[in-house]
């Protein structure tokens, strides 16, 4: 179990290899990142670019099932098994992430320039419209995983986002719908899921850099080090 | 040196070599965004050829009747009209700029003296009539030459205009506005064979409009998952088979392309065909599904086959075999080691076209640094050109250019690392019946013409 406080590097933990046991397994850290600052930088416009917005996406599930095996593959006989429990929960926090991301652009469609009676026979039969009020059952799945994570991770989440300042989401441009589903969670959740999933995302380059660190490995205190991408 | 044969005039087969033609555009290195063209297109008969840019503009060039003094001169292309077909707009629900650059420009067959054409930027289609005026009426009863209105009590008697010459005035006005039919990106339209009908298609859905009707559209593509968590894939282009009224073909950006039926549903959710490459086990990266991703569909004029423009190839398809293509050309294969960099300043992203030519015996392309690549189908030849002002003399033959891959770099090769990745091709068209191609490189558009040894 990991105790709160100062994260170690995952070769201290380990006690084993630093070094990357696969050599692509070093470039795919970097590529991981890239591709979540794309995904960010995609998210800062009010439409993004669907195309280039799914691709990075798909790339980085591929990126993290390439992790996921590595990390339920050959692994040093003397490690810990908390480390390998917790590198699947974050990963499939960030996949929840991931998936938690494209479904905001449901909201897209309600906020759709077209009239909603011009729509209907316009589109025929268009995909599910998004309610306003919406419930928080569908959106239950991937931030359900997210709080019976934190537990485990102990409250680790939330530290990698503790120093970004949130003020910038507390903005008026944030309609109170998108916000509907993740107001039904703790804290906790909510500033990951927002740091996450924010459509209005304006992260400055200083933050995403102190982000970036943190994920790859390089700051101490406060931060979580990001252990499972190496 | 031998180019590759386009076959589309009267000697196919043959070799012949690319001439410099015209080139249109602003010379400064400093280029206006506003300026990039984002599409080419020549009409019909090849007579008239229209550009679309980013700053929502649309420029026609016209074939000049050839020159009786200079037979061997092909006739030249100059602006014929020039129109602001876009605007930018502002959603003001949305808080977002809609942009006005033209994503597609797509000709009507000529039906009479005027000319029609549809362009688009990401969400409104336009239709456009492009007609001349040479005469003017004079002589009214009512108004004065100069378009007062006279005072009734001075008319004593009636007359009759007559229409009198004038210069050639060449007008654009804007006949139909196709709006508030699309959530997302339109990335194609394509007019049908039967002339009335067309679809636009953005990356979720495909609507079809009849040409006379604009408050309606009928969605025939929807795929739009329930919950938008679960989008995997988005449409990337589509158009109609040229012959065949019924069947449009889409592709999307994991690779595949379907072909549907209109005849079957309404909801053409269901192909009737799909086009897939089995992946290549031993090729396979991170970046397999973005290389994968098809940027253009193309039919052939013939309407047998399809050609796809995925990142690094091109791909012409049979349409009667589903399982691979029948040909592939490599583009650029020397990026396939180059495809993390390439991620990492969007380049892989880049959307190329590619055309046939008017016989479907020759397929082209753009690449990086002003290169474009042309295929014979026939011969199995390839050709990499280079557009730039360098090699813009009048009826200047086009030297052939080389990447070096590796090792020892010839004489008047380019070595990979040295290609300018801003100077990109995306643009690219040919005349329907000649050879004569029309490239566009950022925001200068280039005209080249054969030269039959």
């Amino acid at each position: 179990m990991l105790a709160k406080g100062v994260k170690r590097p995952r070769g201290e933990m380990e006690g084993g290899d630093p070094e990357p046991r696969d050599p692509s397994a070093a470039p795919a850290s970097s590529l991981f990142n890239i591709s979540m600052v794309k995904l960010h930088q995609s998210l800062r416009h009010v439409e993004p670019n669907l195309r280039h917005l799914v691709l990075v996406a798909n790339t980085l599930r591929r990126m993290q099932d390439q992790m996921q095996r590595e990390a339920g593959g050959p692994m040093a006989p003397d490690s810990p098994e908390a480390p390998s429990v917790g590198d699947d929960l974050l990963l499939s926090a960030m996949d929840s992430s991931i998936s938690t991301i494209l479904e905001d652009l449901g909201q897209v469609e309600v906020l759709s320039p077209a009239r909603p009676e011009e729509e209907q026979p316009l589109a025929g039969a268009s995909g599910a419209r998004q309610e306003p009020a919406r419930t928080s059952a569908p959106c239950l799945g991937p931030l359900e995983l997210l709080s019976s994570a934190s537990y485990l991770l102990e409250d680790s989440l939330e530290d990698i986002f503790e120093d970004i300042d949130t003020s910038m989401y507390d903005c008026d441009l944030w309609s109170p719908t998108s916000l509907s589903g993740f107001k039904a969670f703790s804290g906790a959740e909510d500033s990951d899921s927002k740091a996450l999933a924010g459509a209005e995302d304006r992260l400055d380059m200083s933050d995403l850099d102190y982000l970036m660190d943190v994920l790859v490995g390089g700051h101490p205190p406060g931060a979580h080090r990001g252990r499972s991408i190496s | 040196m031998a180019g590759v044969a386009g076959g589309g005039g009267g000697g196919g087969g043959n070799d012949f070599q690319w001439c410099f033609s015209q080139v249109k555009g602003a010379i400064d290195e400093d280029v206006a965004e506003a300026d990039i063209i984002s599409t080419v297109e020549f009409n019909y008969s090849g007579d008239l050829l229209a550009t679309g840019d980013k700053g929502g503009r649309v420029v026609i060039f016209q074939r000049e009747q050839e020159n009786k003094s200079r037979p061997h001169s092909r006739g030249e292309y100059n602006v014929y009209s020039t129109f602001q077909s876009h605007e930018p707009e502002f959603d003001y629900l949305k808080s977002l700029e809609i942009e006005e650059k033209i994503n597609k420009i797509r000709w009507l067959p000529q039906q009479n003296a005027a000319h029609f054409l549809l362009s688009t930027n990401d969400k409104t289609i336009k239709l456009w009539k492009i007609s001349e005026r040479d005469k003017r009426a004079e002589g009214y009863n009512l108004k004065d030459e100069d378009g007062r209105l006279r005072d009734p009590f001075r008319i004593t008697s009636l007359r009759v205009p007559i229409l009198k010459p004038m210069d050639l005035m060449v007008e654009a006005s804007p006949r139909r506005i196709f709006a508030n039919a699309h959530t997302y990106h339109i990335n194609s339209i394509s007019v049908n064979s039967d002339h009335e009908t067309y679809l636009s298609a953005d990356d979720l859905r495909i609507n079809l409009w009849h040409l006379e009707i604009t408050d309606r559209s009928f969605n025939i593509v929807d795929i739009k998952p329930a919950n938008m968590e679960e989008l995997t894939e988005v449409i990337t282009a589509a158009e109609f088979h040229p012959h065949h009224c019924n069947v449009f073909v889409y592709s999307s950006s994991k690779g595949t392309i379907r072909l549907c039926d209109m005849r079957s549903s309404a909801l053409c959710d269901r192909h009737s065909k799909f086009f897939e490459e089995p992946e290549d086990p031993s090729s396979r990266s991170f970046f397999s599904e973005i290389i994968s991703s098809i940027s253009d569909v193309k039919f052939s004029h013939s309407g047998r086959y399809m050609m796809t423009r995925d990142y690094l190839s091109v791909k012409v398809w049979d349409l009667n075999m589903e399982n691979r293509p029948v040909e592939t050309y490599q583009v650029h294969e020397y990026l396939r080691s180059k495809l993390c960099s390439l991620y990492e300043n969007d380049c892989i992203f880049d959307k190329f076209e590619c055309c046939w030519n008017g016989s479907d015996s020759a397929i082209m392309t753009g690449s990086y640094n002003n290169f474009f690549r042309m295929f014979d189908r026939n011969t199995r030849r390839d050709i990499t050109l280079e557009a730039s002002r360098e090699s813009s003399k009048p009826r200047a033959i086009l030297k052939p250019r080389k990447v070096c891959t590796g090792g020892k770099r010839k004489k008047d090769e380019i070595s990979v690392d040295s290609l300018d990745f801003n100077k990109k091709i995306l643009h690219t068209a040919w005349h329907p019946t000649e050879n004569i191609i029309a490239v566009a490189a950022t925001n200068n558009l280039y005209i080249f013409q054969d030269k039959i040894n």
